[in-house]
């Protein structure tokens, strides 16, 4: 797998620089509308050679739809769609890895002859897809299972060979809809080590989720839909720069007293707070106001700018 | 497409279910073969019943070479005897005998010949019956006076051959013969339908039911994948028509005494004609691709084999249609409903196929058939592309026919 990974990075490397003006994702007002229903409005943004983009929204947002589209699976009701400055066909299966959202493999079949089968038809040689079908199993501690039925697997097993059949041909563009979806702490960390290895390789990745906290940990640049509509887009810091408010985090025992020269307390639990403050205030004035007050014991004051999360909760509220 | 074809061809041949569907016919088969071989006497007993009543009605006449028929029998039956064996024949071409009956030197040597009228497709012409019977007769009265007639003993033994050669407005017709042939296909299509059309219905709504469908499809055009089913598909069912008829053939061929064919019929005898076998083999291939894409089309329209089985049995009936009117299609074929099954794409292929093997069938008449079965396959084929197409993604839900047309 090492040797093959090498080989199969020198290709990236070169096909990367003939590609570097390229983006390997450019998609420029598109819109979709099913029946009377417009799922995806004028929607334009680019996915660069080798970076990590999450493409983020609810469930009905239009993620699945844009990607179906942007895989030529649907016909768009307007805009353009391009992989590598190209309208994708078939004949570019073996350049990208997708992992549906609805996704499954053949349940009756032998392990061994279903990848084979997918990795042939993402344009490896029958003999080269048997070794690496090998490799994998072994890399992925399933080594005795080559022959097993899909069936007679654990569901965890079952999630190692579906992410297996997805970069198997080591694709340059890796679209993974809700990768992480039902998957276990072990094949969530897996799955993470392979987008790193991936990324590292040179590959971009596409991720399609509502998970906030693999967002921030994985993707250079972002863009959040809602309603079909592009709500956020850019990197992490720009988000959070242009969507967000820095925060006060508090931890504290006691009774936290109000102040409303100095900020407002946004949340309140028994033993937490977020504090939003005022205009001209600066986080040393409310630390010195909270330390001179009688019946307050901060055991933590943390200045902090919102997670995605919090941005993608105020978006949809 | 070879990763395809050879995906589903062997996922198939490694499943017990499939050798299991292909043997089961056989055995029924075997079966059938061997309760009739054990009840050759009732067998026995209503050919000779049939024969009776032939000789009893038909006007028949006979010249024997042999010397072993009984006056007696024959004036007994009011058989009339011919000068000769032309003057019989031409008396059954002109229609003043039914059946005329031509006993050789020696019988078991020399088949016995038969000429008679065409009286339409039977697996057990009573005419042959009758003319054996006589031989026999004759035959049981000789014995009972010489009983070291060799001869006599041997016909008594085995039955002598006979060969049936029948006339219709003076031209002789091939009767049952020129129908095995083409009439093959009639069979295979009946079998190979019956047998495939649950893995034609899965071998889409399979891949829904998997969810790999999405997968597939950025990977292959849905033309190239449905194309490389169907070709799998007719590739399993030339599998289970070998399964069936490398046995079969090496039974009638290593036994050809003991278990024949009906009315006496070998497989040397059958004629190979051209024209109707390659219209067997058009209308077969054509009819089992019509279909098979509907099938595999219906499959990729609902989220599983089995709710797609529920609602396609029209289909599946409307192909076996014109057998409920078999009698029409075989006897009457330019009334109107055998015009409407011969030219309406789902009851064509059957229609086309009995109509070719009994040989009701103009060129033109199966040529405009045959026009219909491909135009209805070439767009039985682009609705199951366009049915897995726009059909395999929507999971859980049947897509109706208005939305793949859109």
């Amino acid at each position: 797998m090492r040797e093959i990974a090498i080989a199969k990075n020198r290709e990236y490397t070169c096909t990367m620089a003939a590609q570097s003006s390229v983006p390997a994702v450019d998609i420029q007002s598109f819109a979709m509308r099913f029946g009377p229903k417009e799922v995806v409005k004028d929607l334009s943004f680019t996915v660069n050679q080798g970076e990590v983009f999450g493409l983020l929204g609810a469930n009905g947002a239009g993620k699945t739809t844009t990607i179906r589209t942007l895989l030529s699976l649907l016909e768009p009701t307007s805009g353009t769609l391009l992989v590598n400055g190209k309208r994708y066909t078939p004949a570019m299966a073996a350049t990208v890895g997708y992992l549906p959202e609805e996704r499954g493999l053949y349940r009756n079949e032998p392990v061994f002859d279903t990848m084979v089968y997918f990795g042939v038809m993402h344009g490896l040689s029958r003999s080269d897809a048997k070794k690496r079908v090998l490799l994998y199993l072994e890399r992925v501690g399933l080594g005795d299972k080559t022959h097993e039925r899909l069936i007679g697997l654990s569901n965890g097993q079952q999630q190692k060979i579906q992410l297996g059949v997805t970069i198997l041909h080591e694709p340059s563009l890796m679209i993974l809809d809700e990768p992480t979806e039902a998957l276990d702490p072990v094949n969530r960390s897996l799955l993470m080590s392979i987008i790193n290895e991936q990324r590292t390789n040179g590959a971009t990745v596409i991720l399609v989720t509502h998970r906030m906290e693999e967002v921030e940990q994985l993707c250079d640049r972002i863009l959040l839909l809602k309603d079909g509509i592009r709500a956020l887009y850019g990197t992490v810091d720009e988000v959070k720069n242009t969507f967000g408010t820095t925060v006060i985090a508090l931890a504290y025992s006691g009774t936290l007293p109000t102040n409303e020269k100095l900020y407002a307390i946004t949340k309140q639990l028994p033993h937490y707070a977020e504090l939003a403050w005022r205009e001209g205030v600066t986080a040393d004035e409310i630390l010195r106001s909270l330390a001179r007050a009688p019946d307050l014991h901060l055991t933590s004051f943390d200045v902090r700018r919102p997670t995605l999360n919090e941005i993608f909760l105020t978006l949809y509220k | 497409m070879w990763n395809i074809i050879n995906f589903e061809v062997f996922r198939a041949l490694k499943k017990k279910s499939f050798w299991i569907a292909s043997v089961a016919p056989l055995v029924l088969i075997l079966v059938v073969i061997g309760i009739e071989y054990l009840s050759t006497n009732n067998a026995a007993t209503n050919a000779a019943q049939q024969a009776q009543a032939f000789s009893a009605t038909a006007k028949i006449g006979e010249f024997d070479d042999s010397g072993l028929i009984s006056q007696q029998l024959v004036a007994a039956q009011h058989i009339t005897i011919e000068p000769s064996k032309d003057a019989g024949v031409t008396a059954v071409k002109s229609g003043e005998l039914d059946a005329f009956f031509y006993y050789p030197k020696d019988p078991n040597v020399m088949n016995v010949e038969v000429y008679a009228a065409d009286t339409g497709i039977s697996f057990s012409p009573p005419y042959n019956a009758a003319a054996t019977q006589l031989l026999r007769q004759s035959v049981i009265n000789e014995v009972s006076t010489a009983t070291k007639n060799n001869q006599a003993v041997q016909i008594l033994e085995t039955s002598p051959a006979v060969t049936a050669i029948t006339y219709k407005n003076g031209a002789e017709t091939e009767g049952i013969m020129g129908a095995i042939a083409p009439g093959i296909f009639v069979v295979a299509f009946v079998l190979l339908y019956v047998l495939l059309a649950s893995f034609m219905i899965s071998s889409t709504a399979g891949e829904k039911e998997n969810r790999t469908a999405e997968m597939l499809l950025t990977s292959i055009k849905a033309r190239t994948l449905i194309t490389g089913k169907i070709v799998s598909i007719f590739i399993l069912g030339l599998v289970q028509l070998a399964t069936l008829a490398v046995p079969l053939l090496a039974v009638l061929l290593l036994f050809p005494h003991q278990i024949g064919l009906p009315a006496g019929i070998t497989l040397g005898s059958i004629p190979l004609n051209f024209v109707p076998i390659l219209f067997g083999a058009l209308f077969f291939a054509t009819g089992l691709l019509l279909f098979t894409a509907l099938l595999v089309g219906f499959g990729a329209m609902f989220p599983s084999a089995t709710e797609a089985s529920r609602f396609i049995g029209v289909v599946i009936i409307s192909a076996f249609l014109p057998i409920y009117a078999f009698q029409s299609v075989v006897n009457s074929p330019h009334t109107l409903i055998v015009t409407i099954f011969t030219y309406f794409p789902l009851t064509a292929p059957m229609t086309a196929l009995i109509r070719n093997a009994v040989g009701s069938f103009s060129i033109g008449e199966a040529l405009g058939s045959l026009a219909v079965i491909i135009a209805g396959a070439i767009v039985a084929v682009w609705f199951a592309v366009r049915a897995f197409r726009y059909g395999s993604m929507e999971y859980g839900r049947r897509v109706g026919i208005k939305e793949l047309l859109r």
